[in-house]
């Protein structure tokens, strides 16, 4: 493919989506390629389709891990041809999906920005690293971002979560029952419960509708109401007319001239199974933290013996994924509550963010880093085969078994930890030497390491939460066995960053600020890989916003023709 | 490994593969049995008074399904007689009452069928607990009424049922067999409360778009709520 192209973008996800509008619409010529098929949420959604009409009520099966309905097309844990490795040692869980939009289009839209103690984590307590930005940097990128993407939420002035500019924000959907009943117990005990943050749209933008508060996100939105890319920045970029999209193309290489510069990439058409190139003036790698640091790890060549843009040897290190745990209670004053249509944005509308950070500050907690809470909506849910769960805490059978789940249904809630990592030496990917994919592309092998500063925050958090319960009246029901068992697995939260991150010192850090390599000038990564931490909150949003910030850059360096 | 139908069918080695992801992902709900179950199932050893099922035809919907036209792509394998001893120990544990129908005038029966039938590794270890379950169920109703256990009266069927039922009613050497009513009711529960009728018995009324902002809960759920929270002596957060 020999055209004029200023950008080669790999990825449509929220990086490579972003990517791609911002610099289609400064009239830059952009080839953007997805290594998924090509994927049409307006035809392809299935809303409003009950569990029943489903195979096994649309349960997670190896062939649709989130479920028959989940948007995901052709990924999960496992794609049939592509596979990776933990080390032994390790287990590492890799979600990948091979669809336009990636993992936008099942994501749970939860959109915290990250603030001023997570942009320089290393000066705040001493581990990992600062980041080349800080927030006020970032900030500008975020308002921008959270308008373009519609995010709901609420202005509460909390340490280390910013608020947005006036005007921003969406307005949240009212709490239900479960929500208050948890938000009321927290109060009293001084912890903060308030509106969440989610890119849900509560009020039309161009042709994306409002939501109408049913039918799961996870499966994508018709109506364009929860944030994908497929029904915003694409259309969008598209209708510039500087946007070409190819699909079924599996980047495996960025091709380097003699002269230290990017010329474009090497790809399988998945199709085919044929390789081709594409060649522009620039490359954005925005494929994924792993499969961008292992394009540019399988990117050899004399002049890059270790891979592209790996002089400092970081390209797969600081692996990190965010810290999940999670606790589940019974409520017996919930029981036989009324009725009333609980869906509402089909996700969260409270939640409860980090609170103890002066306690942090004064050496009071033994972990350095902090988490949040996100509260399961398991109220009055749409039944599905879980309802089976509520007849083992009955435990009877017969007339009382009905009478029973009458009873039950809707008295459980969740609690949910989601919290951060910091990067150490034993998380890692690399290129594992025994192993290809069906087209003999060399794949990744995952090393993965918690540290105490984890398995302590796990212990707080299920200590917190057990406080919580017992104030509610609750009956602990899952989730307090040891931190090390009910701690998540490496990448199980689908949160995996840091790759390639960016910094102030080209020895230590594979990118500038604005997601340029420090070692090719035209070689840009716009996706999770430049986290240089992992702040407890989830990272799409703040990818989205350095996408940008860092596209506005190389728009300029393209503009003044540095590169 | 497509066939001509465009479904996937699915090798013992893929299936074993499936386990390990199964057990990785951790899914919540369902019991993790790590015992290797394959395609024999110990019904076929000894006396069969139910007939023996046919072997799953390992066709599996794949990672791209039409999500928009669901269909389950593999055939059902039970005989006449497992569906029939099925829908009586469904009825058992969802009888009729005044509120909803017994489980098996709405396609309870059918689902365990093709949930036992599916070739994913999950649903073969339970088809291997499931079969020889109701094959014993029906030994029991022989042996001590000298009638199948679909024609035995309401009492028997409850007598037979309630040696696996519960913790303290099961003996060590029916802990197989409580498993295996767990299981059938968990399967069967959630069978039940997805169809229309349970899911208008049980009182979820949402799925249907709103117009406007949404709502909250109503005003019986607050007054609800209100007086939870001063049971604990908890204000109604304003």
């Amino acid at each position: 493919m020999r055209e004029p192209f200023d950008a080669v973008i790999v990825g449509s996800g929220a990086g490579g989506g972003m990517t791609a509008l911002v610099l289609a619409s400064k009239g830059l010529r952009v080839l953007m390629l997805e290594a998924g098929r090509h994927y049409d949420p307006y035809a392809e959604t299935p809303m409003f389709t009950p569990n029943r009409d489903a195979p096994l009520r649309g349960i997670g099966t190896p062939d649709k891990e989130f479920g028959y309905f989940d948007a995901t097309a052709d990924g999960g844990w496992e794609i049939p041809g592509e596979p990776y490795r933990s080390a032994s040692g390790s287990e590492f869980m890799w979600w990948r999906s091979r669809m336009l939009g990636g993992r936008t289009n099942h994501w749970a839209r939860n959109s915290f920005r990250m603030g001023p103690y997570d942009f320089k984590p290393h000066t705040r307590d001493g581990f990992g690293v600062d980041w080349p930005v800080s927030y006020d940097d970032v900030a500008p990128w975020y308002d921008k971002t959270e308008t373009i993407a519609g995010v709901y939420g609420s202005n509460d002035g909390l340490e280390n979560h910013p608020d947005s500019s006036p005007g921003v924000l969406h307005k949240p959907p009212a709490p239900r029952v479960g929500e208050l009943y948890i938000q009321a117990a927290c109060r009293d005990l001084g912890i903060p419960c308030v509106p969440a943050r989610r890119a849900v749209l509560t009020r039309p933008i161009d042709n994306r509708s409002a939501c109408f508060y049913a039918t799961g996100c996870g499966r994508g939105c018709s109506i364009g109401a929860a944030f994908q890319t497929t029904t915003s920045l694409l259309p969008m970029a598209l209708q510039t007319g500087n946007l070409t999209i190819v699909t079924d193309a599996m980047v495996y290489e960025v091709r380097v001239n003699d002269k230290g510069r990017a010329e474009g990439v090497g790809y399988v058409d998945r199709k085919t199974g044929k390789h081709e190139a594409a060649f522009g003036r620039s490359v954005v790698l925005a494929a994924s933290a792993g499969e961008t640091a292992r394009i540019l790890l399988n990117s050899k060549s004399p002049g890059f013996p270790n891979g592209v843009a790996n002089s400092s040897g970081q390209v797969g290190r600081n692996l990190m994924d965010t810290v999940g745990a999670a606790m589940r209670a019974q409520f017996p004053l919930l029981e036989n509550r009324p009725t009333y249509n609980e869906d509402g944005a089909m996700g969260l509308h409270l939640y409860i963010p980090f609170w103890l950070y002066k306690e942090q500050a004064r050496g009071e907690l033994d972990f350095p880093r902090s988490y949040h809470y996100e509260l399961g909506a398991d109220g009055r849910t749409e039944p599905d085969m879980g309802m089976g769960g509520i007849a083992g805490f009955a435990g009877s059978y017969g007339k009382q078994l009905k009478q029973d789940m009458r009873r039950y249904y809707g008295s459980f809630l969740s609690f949910v930890c989601r919290g951060e990592m910091i990067p150490n030496a034993g998380s890692y990917c690399e290129i594992d030497p025994d192993t290809k994919d069906k087209w003999g592309i060399p794949t990744l092998r995952f090393h993965f390491k918690w540290s105490e500063h984890e398995l302590n925050m796990v212990r707080h958090f299920q200590s917190a939460t057990k406080e919580i319960i017992e104030r509610m009246g609750g009956r602990l029901q899952s989730g307090d066995e040891p931190p090390k068992q009910v701690i998540s697995k490496g990448g199980e939260i689908i949160h995996e960053v840091g790759t390639t991150r960016m910094g102030d010192d080209p020895e230590t850090s594979v990118t500038n600020q604005y997601g340029q390599t420090w070692d090719v000038k035209n070689l840009f990564i716009t996706d999770g890989g430049v986290f240089a931490s992992k702040a407890h909150k989830n990272p799409t949003l703040t990818i989205m916003a350095l996408a940008w910030r860092s596209s506005d850059y190389l728009a300029e360096q393209l503009g003044k023709r540095s590169l | 490994m497509t066939d001509n139908n465009g479904s996937l069918r699915v090798d013992r080695r893929t299936t074993i593969k499936w386990l390990a992801a199964t057990m990785a992902a951790a899914y919540t709900g369902c019991s993790s049995d790590d015992r290797y179950l394959g395609d024999e199932i110990p019904a076929r050893n000894g006396a069969s008074r139910l007939g023996i099922a046919a072997d799953h035809d390992g066709i599996a919907y794949g990672g791209d399904p039409d999500r928009m036209n669901p269909v389950v792509p593999w055939a059902r394998t039970m005989t006449e007689a497992q569906l029939r001893t099925t829908a009586a120990f469904c009825d058992i544990i969802l009888p009729e009452d005044e509120r909803s129908p017994a489980a098996s005038t709405v396609g309870v029966p059918d689902f365990i069928d093709e949930w036992v039938s599916a070739p994913y590794l999950q649903q073969q270890q339970d088809r291997a607990s499931i079969l020889p379950g109701l094959e014993w169920l029906e030994q029991q109703a022989r042996e001590r009424f000298g009638s199948s256990f679909a024609s035995a009266t309401e009492q028997q069927k409850t007598e037979v049922v309630d040696a696996i039922a519960g913790s303290s009613a099961a003996r060590a050497e029916l802990a197989d067999k409580a498993e295996f009513f767990r299981r059938f009711r968990y399967l069967a529960v959630g069978a039940f409360y997805t169809t229309e009728t349970g899911i208008e018995d049980i009182g979820y009324i949402g799925n249907v778009p709103l117009s406007g902002e949404y709502p909250g809960p109503s005003e019986e759920a607050m007054t609800h709520l209100a007086g939870v929270l001063k049971r604990l002596g908890l204000p109604l957060p304003a």
